[in-house]
């Protein structure tokens, strides 16, 4: 793609490429390490002369046995999954229809619902989760993963409908215009025509709505409280941090094995996004 | 309906004939009033997760199931991590559920004062069977009329530290006054062996180490009214300017940004020559001989000793984390929430608690020093009595919410943290001595 | 509060003839507006509206936890300007802000660019690269704690090896640093996001665009400036928004990192919020504090806002 000498390939592609992969797996790779590293290594200052902070002679499965024998974390595991998925249809299906009214129809005070949904986004969740207890309480929702479900979306809405938002805005009007004359309803217009040029967009969207969900803390902690109930950067965090001392490789191995997961899927999605592409912009 | 009410009463009839066993007076009186919170029969107990998770284990598999049969109530114990217990207990309290019992750290009773049950009665009766509870369990959980927590524990804060080391420099034991200590520190941070402390935001390690120092060398916060700001004295000041030498000299500077748990890493890799902790380095580097190893490669537990803080020129002090039970007002089940405490603070149960914590917790009355886990490892024996030289962040004031502000924004911390970055000590006294007239304004 | 965009007007198309009355009634614009708004407005207004309005209320008393309190008007607020923690927590804020997006966006775009081209590996590279995003930041910040740790500090480590430093760099500890630090780590976290999402609105420019300018002897540089960059700015424009927002009110990194410390050193709006509302209990100076940004946001947002709307009518 970048035309001339095979050095400017390299300059302009391949090395600042490869820095970011640098920059952005190291502490990745830290984690890899960490996981399976002997408790003895991991007490290790870096002036030590055996200090290898790169790889270890003694790689050792313990901490990962921990954490899959001695805590829940499967259950946590499976837990943050659905609520996460839950959380992020509801985002995204309410944002996919909100974000469609407001960028591409005509109706009183759409400017003012647009700033309503996003200043919503403005208020801080340490904040709010303190009156928002309250809710969950009269709704009887404490301890399920319901009090999350329809939490999450009150962050994941504002974010969804207006990253929609900008995605609609770049579709041409003509798209619409032309399908309309050839005799579809509007509602046709929106799913068969819009929406399917939307999904990179939807699919970016959905990708957040899903992160933010997998990563939330606040919430998690403050509205469960059985262990069976818990998410993963809760009950991992609630195991493995006892008073003063870190279970260093097991909170290291919960924090790989919670994510590779999830980069596994993602890459199945990315893939799409492109395929998704290919047929639908040419028009 | 009618199996359910028959299987409640096997149980009870089980409970009856094991408090009988036991023989514990507690047991036998809750046993005996069992039917009358049949009904409501679950108490949630919201703890910390404990340093030693064979404490926690314990209260899940053994207490737990115990209570059931002692009490008729089904006890779910929740255990997270310390630094998220206030975030649960606001939201619990602000929407009016959650937890029946909640263990509090430091002063938090004091905070939520306005929901939580009256416990006089069981304090008192607790404190009499059990030779007085100590001063700094009782500043936190007694507002000055009542009880408004029932003190459960309080963790120990000794100075841990490397025999070895020491001995090297010519000190056989632990310095007594804190220019001893200063000196020797010196000698040991030239072989590269610094004291290790924190001066950051962490709710255990640093204000342990700095209110202490503070009071040794005569400085305070308030007076006894608990409203006059004295902390702009020439104790103050004194102790501030030591302190920046001192740490200069003797101390590990990235200790600034530690947490509770930097320092146990590195007294544990070997890089500090000693550290002001719980128990928690010494007991983990017992569990895990081959693990945790000297420079020589012999076990790192047996080169450990604790001791308190050195005195200062206004005498020797501690400060230790002191914890307690509250029981909440929204409860709906407060009478039986209210046995459960009686039940698991009584002798017979709190025993097999505080046998596993070895020496990590000591109890909140005088009666644990006597206990026979003492005579076990005469290495934990400094913390015995630690809890007697205790005061409590706002002094000489009241342990009210004004202390637990300054307390929370690590006023006087940050005032030494901030004169060791270079800010001349006058200012940095004056800076948090204001701060804390805005508390008491 | 109301920012209109740029919906030009159209002519209303009239429903044709033969088709059910919901179908009529859908071809109303402002009747599927109301439909499609709905599930949104229901979901928000239940379990945001009362809680914010909750918390406007608990800033202007004097409540604490488990005490209603009384109405004190703006007395909270006045406090503020008076709290030298509460000075150093809003520049601080403004720093870490203004620094982050604008490495973030810089970086993010740069990395979009490059994954937008078509290379050996590419699928997998983009997902792996998102991982900063996806491990829980709770988790992952642990890990850089400890990375950044002056007596474990791999860091420090390989800047010794390459004789870069001759002694240990104190990361956290020295207050200049720790900010540098923070402001670090939330950049790793955050680059993939703006690169995944600018990746994203790059795919919806339509490839023949591009060919086009290139056959009329653009230079890539140019292509980039005036054929690109102005279809990318919407979605970039609404990613720096939400971006913005998020950083202002960061919580889980510094709590994690450095408790706000060493002497308030990277003291954030929020987690002072934080200390104060739920470490202290003072519920309603809590509050103060984190609507204390609410002003500052709204004019960031209205001016991005704003210049959302001028970039459109282009």
């Amino acid at each position: 793609m970048i035309e001339g000498a095979k050095w400017r390939r390299w300059l302009f592609f391949y090395v600042p490429l490869g820095a970011f992969i640098l920059f952005l797996l190291f502490p990745f790779y830290w984690m890899v390490v960490t996981t399976f590293r002997p408790d003895a290594e991991l007490y290790r200052p870096w002036m030590a002369p055996n200090y290898t902070p790169f790889w270890t002679l003694h790689p050792t499965l313990a901490h990962v046995k921990y954490l899959l024998g001695e805590t829940l974390f499967s259950r946590w595991m499976l837990n943050t999954l659905v609520i996460s998925i839950a959380a992020t249809a509801i985002s995204l299906f309410c944002g996919l229809l909100a974000g469609y009214a407001l960028s591409r129809l005509d109706f009183p005070f759409a400017g003012s619902l647009g700033t309503g949904i996003f200043v919503t986004y403005l208020v801080p969740q340490t904040l709010l989760f303190i009156p928002l207890a309250d809710i969950i309480r009269n709704f009887r929702l404490g301890d399920t993963p319901w009090s999350l479900i329809l939490t999450y979306p009150t962050f994941l809405i504002p974010f969804c409908t207006w990253l929609l938002m900008g995605y609609f805005k770049a579709i041409p009007k003509e798209l619409e215009e032309c399908a309309r004359i050839d005799g579809a309803t509007r509602w046709k217009a929106m799913v068969y025509i819009i929406f399917p040029i939307a999904v990179p967009g939807i699919l970016s969207a959905g990708i957040f709505a899903f992160t933010l969900s997998w990563n939330e803390f606040i919430y998690a902690l403050v509205f469960l409280s059985s262990p069976e109930q818990k998410t993963v950067s809760v009950g991992v965090t609630s195991e493995l941090i006892r008073g003063d001392v870190f279970f260093w490789g097991a909170l290291m191995a919960g924090a790989l094995l919670g994510s590779i997961p999830v980069a596994v899927i993602y890459s199945f999605f990315v893939e799409h996004y492109v395929a998704g592409l290919t047929g639908s912009v040419k028009g | 309906m009618a199996r359910i009410g028959r299987r409640k009463l096997l149980k009870l009839a089980g409970a009856g004939a094991v408090a009988a066993r036991s023989g514990g007076i507690a047991a036998i009186l809750a046993a005996g009033r069992a039917p009358a919170y049949a009904q409501a029969s679950s108490v949630h107990w919201l703890r910390w997760n404990d340093f030693v998770p064979a404490s926690d284990e314990l209260l899940k598999k053994e207490i737990a199931p115990a209570a059931e049969k002692a009490l008729g109530i089904k006890l779910n114990i929740e255990t997270i991590n310390g630094n998220d217990l206030q975030a649960r207990t606001t939201s619990a309290i602000q929407s009016g559920s959650g937890p029946d019992v909640i263990c509090a750290l430091n002063n938090w009773p004091q905070l939520y004062a306005e929901s939580v049950v009256d416990v006089s009665d069981l304090a008192e009766e607790i404190g009499k069977a059990q030779g007085g509870f100590y001063e700094e369990s009782k500043v936190v959980a007694n507002d000055g009329k009542k009880w408004i927590a029932l003190p459960w524990c309080v963790l120990g804060a000794m100075i841990c530290y490397r025999k070895s080391w020491f001995a090297e420099e010519g000190a056989n034991k632990f310095p007594e006054t804190w220019e001893e200590y200063r000196a020797l520190g010196k000698k040991l941070k030239a072989k590269g062996r610094p004291i290790g402390q924190t001066l950051g935001h962490t709710f255990g390690d640093a204000p342990t180490f700095t209110y202490p120092y503070l009071w040794s060398w005569g400085g305070k916060e308030v007076e006894a009214d608990g409203k006059t700001v004295v902390l702009d004295s020439k104790a103050t000041v004194d102790s501030v300017k030591f302190m920046t030498g001192f740490w200069k000299d003797a101390h590990d500077e990235g200790g600034l940004a530690w947490d509770d748990t930097n320092n146990n890493r590195a007294f544990l890799s070997g890089t500090i020559s000693a550290t002001l902790n719980g128990a928690s380095i010494y007991l983990l580097a017992k569990s895990k001989p081959d693990t945790y190893l000297t420079e020589k490669g012999t076990p790192l537990w047996e080169d450990i000793l604790h001791s308190p803080l050195p005195k200062g020129p206004a005498g020797q002090f501690g400060y230790h984390l002191p914890m307690s039970n509250m029981l909440m007002s929204y409860s709906k089940n407060q009478k039986g929430a209210k046995e459960f405490l009686r039940w698991i603070t009584s002798k017979e149960i709190y025993e097999k608690w505080f046998t596993s914590q070895q020496g990590y917790s000591v109890g909140a009355t005088t009666i644990w020093e006597n206990d026979p886990l003492w005579q076990k490892d005469p290495v934990m024996l400094p913390f015995r009595a630690a809890a007697r030289a205790g005061r409590f962040p706002g002094y000489a004031g009241p342990a009210d919410r004004h202390a637990a502000e300054g307390l929370s924004k690590y006023l006087i911390t940050d005032m030494y943290a901030k004169a060791v970055q270079g800010m001349p000590a006058e200012d940095s006294v004056k800076w948090a001595a204001e701060e804390f007239k805005k508390i008491h304004a | 509060m109301a920012v209109p965009y740029a919906l030009t007007e159209r002519p209303s198309y009239a429903g044709a003839p033969r088709r059910g009355p919901v179908t009529r009634l859908l071809e109303d614009q402002r009747w599927l507006a109301a439909v499609l708004l709905a599930p949104t407005i229901v979901l928000l207004g239940l379990f945001i509206a009362y809680p914010f309005v909750k918390g406007v209320e608990l800033s202007v008393t004097d409540a604490t936890v488990g005490v209603a309190g009384h109405f004190v008007g703006l007395r909270n607020f006045a406090a503020l300007m008076g709290d030298s923690i509460f000075r150093i927590a809003v520049a601080n804020t403004f720093l870490y802000t203004a620094v982050t997006t604008v490495f973030k966006l810089a970086l993010g775009l740069w990395l979009a660019l490059l994954l937008n081209r078509h290379f050996k590996g590419k699928a997998l590279t983009r997902a792996f690269v998102l991982l900063p995003f996806i491990i829980p930041t709770v988790l992952s910040t642990f890990a850089w704690k400890w990375m950044f740790d002056p007596t474990f500090s791999v860091i420090n480590w390989t800047l010794f090896r390459l004789g870069l430093i001759h002694a240990r760099i104190n990361w956290l500890g020295d207050p200049g640093l720790a900010m540098v630090s923070v402001i670090i780590v939330n950049i790793w976290r955050g680059v993939p996001f703006y690169a995944i999402s600018l990746l994203a609105g790059l795919q919806t420019i339509n490839p023949e665009l591009q060919e086009a300018a290139a056959i009329d002897g653009a230079r890539p540089w140019q292509r980039f400036r005036y054929v690109t960059w102005p279809l990318l700015l919407p979605v970039t424009m609404v990613v720096v928004l939400f971006s913005i927002i998020q950083t202002f009110a960061d919580f889980q990194l510094v709590y994690v990192l450095t408790g706000g410390g060493p002497a308030n050193a990277t003291q954030l709006f929020a987690t002072y919020a934080y200390q104060i509302g739920v470490g202290t209990g003072l519920l309603s100076q809590g509050a103060a504090v984190s609507l204390a940004m609410f002003p500052v946001l709204l004019v960031v947002v209205i001016v991005q806002l704003l210049y959302i709307r001028r970039v459109e009518i282009h």
